[in-house]
């Protein structure tokens, strides 16, 4: 006589469903290390990308005001009069410094033009003087 | 001639007795840098999380200004 245990109602051996599901865990293992490597080799190349460790060596505070930056954007502050004001700032300084040289040189050239004619000018009074005296008797 | 004596002696004494102050605040700020940039590059971690949290509160401050 056949017991319940050897010849289930369902057909299968109690056997095949463990098999089935071991497989399945198996296969479940399988894709979350794929996955979890994927990840760490996006996380690695970003980070390779990012280069954290030598930026911060070049440029120490150049990497923390980015940071800085990063931050106040993150915190909502772009589009704030704070912002305004420092861009304002900005662009005055940057056009001190660009157009400061160049009234420098402008400056430059007209008292190198204005001491050449003056020279000119000092030196035709000069003939004119002797062409006077010579035409004296 | 004697005033431009007077000026420029007394311009040469306060630069003599100011030299070394302002020699030793080079020195402090210096000496300052130089520790701020070890610090950064050892916790390079720690200052730029520090940095980021700094930032994200000024940047909340002013929008809420705004």
């Amino acid at each position: 006589m056949e017991t319940r245990t050897d010849n289930p109602p369902n057909g299968r051996s109690a056997g095949d469903g463990t098999k089935k599901l071991g497989k399945r865990i198996e296969k479940v293992g399988h894709t979350a290390e794929h996955v979890w490597d994927r990840t760490r080799d996006s996380v690695s190349d970003i980070r390779d990308a990012l280069d954290i460790p030598g930026r911060v060596e070049r440029h120490p505070y150049g990497t923390v005001a980015a940071a800085v930056g990063i931050g106040y954007v993150l915190g909502g502050g772009l589009f704030s009069p704070l912002t305004a004001s420092i861009v304002r700032l900005g662009v005055r300084i940057g056009l001190k410094l660009a157009v400061l040289p160049l009234l420098k040189q402008e400056m430059a050239e007209l008292v190198e033009t204005l001491e050449d004619e003056d020279g000119k000018g000092k030196g035709a009074s000069k003939l004119n003087v002797k062409r006077t005296r010579g035409d004296e008797p | 001639m004697e005033m431009t004596e007077k000026i420029e002696e007394t311009a040469r004494e306060i630069g003599a007795r100011v030299r070394p102050q302002i020699d030793e605040a080079r020195k402090k700020l210096e000496s300052m840098n130089t520790s701020a940039i070890e610090f950064i590059k050892e916790n390079p971690g720690k200052c730029l999380v520090g940095a980021v949290a700094l930032g994200f509160l000024v940047g909340k401050i002013a929008s809420r200004r705004g």
